[in-house]
Order: structure tokens, then C-alpha cells, then sequence
């Protein structure tokens, strides 16, 4: 072999080792959108399940006016939160909000006895679970895209990818981690 | 060594060591048949390594399809069972993964199993008798457990192994035939072989080899398998718990056979027909004592 031919080898095995590590990087950092509208989509479907749940304590204990209050203010804010640090701000206040509401019906053995409260029982587990799922995969997401960024060879292609480090979904309550399989 | 990342890590290693002994045991066993065959010996090893093919890659191709017809499963929507759908799209958004197909099999031992070539045919089943026993937290943790087997495309896996050690029976058979039906004939036109002989003792060894070495991979797999379903729940205690009421039951399904065996998550076979180099899986305190240790040691 001559070694014109072997130039051009050379040169065609680095573009293809460059093409796989700028995908790499794209699809990482696309992964990570789609995980963020995940955890949307899950807040989403919370939110829409916050009047029932209202209405139903309410019926039994409306005079539990604060805790009532805290989460439709916060489920409130929660549907105008846009940005990232934003939506995650809503949505710890709203679930420690939750919390706070599930805590108080504790006191209600009628409304615990209610089928309507029954029912939305597993709703709100399986969402709270599919919210705080939807947050695990988002930071794997960018745990994987961020390790991507800063080691070698993927963060030769960077800048030709224009890819980023991403920041981390954090809600503010420090059990949260612990707490993936929220009993009611 | 006790959080998953570090668990997901050895077992992949160890899965692919135990792959390359199968590729050495398939180069060794080619070997015998070469050099104490000659010429068709070596005309067995294509034969050998084509009926494996063909017959592995049917049922990997359509595992979805033949396993449920062989276990008795049938298809359920959303609508049959909205709790089990709520804990399958659960574990879907934690791993990342699409939806499977969703499987009862109506038997009262508890058990699950999960495959589909790959993770857009998956389909993981359930016993009736799995989901009336265990809890939310344990069916989490069992549904997990399931998913991580797609996410980790142990149907693959096992077609690979088991297709190398269908090439490995294969040819050792056919040349134990070979030498009873005197197949050595062609000896006397090419000089300096082996004996024969010493061609008898590999080839009975190789194919036990290849058995165990398939085993390897299983038990290899499930363990894989459990530290990927604590990946996605971060709740090893849900799926502790659901092995310790898979140890204390003592039924097993019905619809059982060796050919399905590896696919559940608890073995269907009697535990104690089965020596533990053989066996699909790990025995169950094992992995429920390996599960335990990522309680006390969370990642």
C-alpha cells in the first residue's frame, strides 16, 4: 500500500470516529429535552388531577382552609412556570403542598372511608411516582450528557456540536430523593 | 460493591467473559473435529452452526408470539388491570424504555417473565397468582425487574449463548456419530491426526461445558437484571421484598418446561432436580442478601 491510500484511510477513519462522537453528543442533549418535556407531561397530569382531590376533601374538611389554600396557589403557579429552575420551584412547592394536604386528611376517617378518595388514591400515587420518576430519568439524562461534556473524546466535539453541560432538575425538599413510592 | 452501578458493571463484564469462553469452547470443539476427522470433520461445523442458527433465530425472532402461546399468556389492555398499567408506565418513564405489551398468565403460583427481540416488541407477563400476592411496592419492584431484562435485551443474549451451545452439542453429537458408525474412514488418506481416542473425552465434556456456561450467562443476566430494575425504582426493598415471597411459596406454574425456564423471574423448575451449575438463576437468598446490601448502601 502507498502511502496516498493511507492518508486517505486515515483521514476517513477520523471522520467517521468524529461523526459518531458529534451524535453521541446531539442525541444526549435531545434525550435530555425530551426527558424535561417527561417530567412536563407528568406535572401536567398531576395538576389535572388537584381539583378533584380538592373538591373531595373539601367536602369533608373545609374548614382545613390553609392547607386547601396552599395547594391551589401552588398549582396555580405551577401551570405558569416555564423555565427550567422555575417549573422545578412549582413543583416542589406543590408537592410538599400535597403532602401537607394528605397529612391533614389523615384526620378525616370519613374522607380516608370515601369512595371518591379511594379512588383518587392510586391516581395520586402512581402520578406522584410518575412525576418523580420522570425527574430521576431527567438528571440520569444529564448526568450521562454532562460526563459526555467534559471527557474525552466526546469533549473534543463541544463546540462543533454546540452542546452544553445542562442543569440538574432540583426541587427543594431534601427527602424527596428518598421518597419514590409515596404511600398515602 | 454493593450499589447497582457497580453491579450493572460486573455482571455485564462477567456476562461477556462467559460469552468468549462459549466462542473459545465453539473454536476448540471445531478443533477436535478438524484434526481428528480430517475433511468431514470439518464439513459438521457449517452444518452444526447452521441448524443452530435457523432454529435459535426463529424463536429469538418471534419470542414475543411463541412464548405466549407456550406459557399460556394472553394479551390484556389498559382497561383489564389500570393498577398494573399504572406500575408498567411507572417503570417505563424511570427507565426511559417504550411501553411493552402487557401479558396474564392465569396461574396461581406467582411468577413474571418478560422478552420480545427487542425493546419495541418487548412483552412482560404476569401470574394472577404473582399480582393477587404482592403488593404495590413488590409488584414495582417485580415490574422493574422485568423491564431491566428488555433494557438489557437478555432475549438477545440468550440466543446468542444458547445458539453456541446448540453449535457445540451439535457437532459433538454428529462426530460421536461419526465414530460409532466408523465416519473416520477418510483417516487413511491423510496422515498424522490425532487419535481418535482422544477425541472421545473432549467431545463428551464440551457439550456439558457449553450447558453450563449457557447456565452462567442466565444466572449472570438475572443478577444484571436486579441491579438495573433498583436503577430504575431506587427502591431495592420493593423488589427484596417480592423475592421473599416468591422464597416462601412454594408452588410453581404449571405451563413450565426447560425451554422457558430461563425466562422467569423466579425459576419454575424444582430447585433441588437441578445442580447450582446448572441452574437458570441465582439461588434466591442470594439475591435477596445482594439486595439487602443496597438498602444499607444506597448509591
Amino acid at each position: 500500500m502507498d502511502a496516498p491510500l493511507l492518508i486517505i484511510i486515515a483521514v476517513g477513519l477520523f471522520v467517521v470516529f468524529a461523526i459518531i462522537q458529534y451524535n453521541r453528543l446531539v442525541r444526549l442533549n435531545i434525550q435530555v429535552d425530551e426527558a424535561f418535556a417527561q417530567i412536563e407531561v407528568q406535572l401536567k397530569r398531576r395538576a389535572d388531577l388537584i381539583p378533584n382531590l380538592v373538591e373531595t376533601v373539601k367536602g369533608y374538611a373545609s374548614h382545613e382552609r390553609e392547607a386547601l389554600e396552599k395547594v391551589v396557589q401552588a398549582r396555580a403557579a405551577s401551570t405558569t412556570a416555564s423555565t427550567l429552575p422555575a417549573v422545578a420551584a412549582a413543583d416542589g412547592m406543590l408537592t410538599n403542598a400535597l403532602r401537607g394536604l394528605l397529612a391533614v386528611a389523615e384526620a378525616y376517617p370519613d374522607l380516608k372511608a370515601s369512595t371518591n378518595f379511594l379512588q383518587l388514591q392510586e391516581e395520586l400515587s402512581t402520578t406522584e411516582n410518575k412525576v418523580s420518576f420522570s425527574r430521576q430519568f431527567y438528571n440520569d439524562s444529564v448526568r450521562t450528557l454532562n460526563v459526555a461534556v467534559k471527557t474525552i473524546p466526546t469533549s473534543f466535539f463541544v463546540g462543533l456540536a454546540k452542546v452544553g453541560e445542562r442543569e440538574f432538575y432540583e426541587v427543594e425538599d431534601p427527602t424527596i430523593r428518598n421518597a419514590p413510592n409515596v404511600k398515602f | 460493591m454493593s450499589n447497582f452501578r457497580a453491579l450493572q458493571s460486573s455482571n455485564r463484564r462477567k456476562t461477556f467473559f462467559l460469552l468468549f469462553f462459549m466462542g473459545v469452547l465453539v473454536w476448540f470443539i471445531s478443533y477436535i473435529a478438524i484434526s481428528a476427522f480430517g475433511g468431514s470433520g470439518a464439513g459438521v461445523i457449517p452444518l452444526a452452526v447452521l441448524i443452530s442458527l435457523v432454529s435459535v433465530w426463529g424463536s429469538f425472532y418471534a419470542s414475543d408470539k411463541l412464548v405466549l402461546r407456550m406459557t399460556r399468556a394472553h394479551l390484556i389492555q389498559e382497561s383489564d388491570n389500570p393498577k398494573l398499567f399504572d406500575l408498567v408506565q411507572e417503570v417505563c418513564i424511570a427507565s426511559g424504555l417504550p411501553m411493552p405489551k402487557v401479558a396474564i398468565v392465569d396461574d396461581p403460583a406467582p411468577n413474571a417473565f418478560a422478552t420480545g427481540r427487542d425493546p419495541d416488541h418487548a412483552l412482560i407477563a404476569f401470574t394472577t397468582g404473582l399480582l393477587s400476592a404482592m403488593d404495590r411496592d413488590e409488584l414495582q419492584g417485580v415490574v422493574a425487574h422485568e423491564m431491566a431484562h428488555v433494557a438489557n435485551r437478555d432475549t438477545l443474549v440468550s440466543a446468542v449463548a444458547a445458539t453456541t451451545a446448540g453449535v457445540v452439542a451439535l457437532v459433538s453429537d454428529i462426530l460421536m456419530r461419526m465414530l460409532w458408525f466408523g465416519g473416520s474412514r477418510n483417516r487413511d488418506h491423510q496422515g498424522n491426526q490425532m487419535p481418535i481416542f482422544l477425541a472421545i473425552i473432549p467431545l463428551i465434556l464440551a457439550p456439558i461445558a457449553a450447558t453450563m456456561l449457557k447456565a452462567a450467562v442466565s444466572r449472570k443476566r438475572e443478577s444484571l437484571a436486579d441491579a438495573t430494575a433498583v436503577a430504575f425504582t431506587r427502591n431495592p426493598a420493593g423488589l427484596r421484598a417480592a423475592l421473599e415471597v416468591l422464597a416462601r411459596d412454594n408452588t410453581v406454574v404449571a405451563a413450565r418446561s426447560s425451554a422457558v425456564a430461563h425466562l422467569y423471574i423466579e425459576s419454575p423448575l424444582d430447585a433441588s432436580a437441578a445442580s447450582k451449575l446448572f441452574a437458570t438463576h441465582p439461588p434466591i437468598e442470594e439475591r435477596i442478601e445482594t439486595l439487602r446490601k443496597m438498602e444499607a448502601n444506597p448509591s
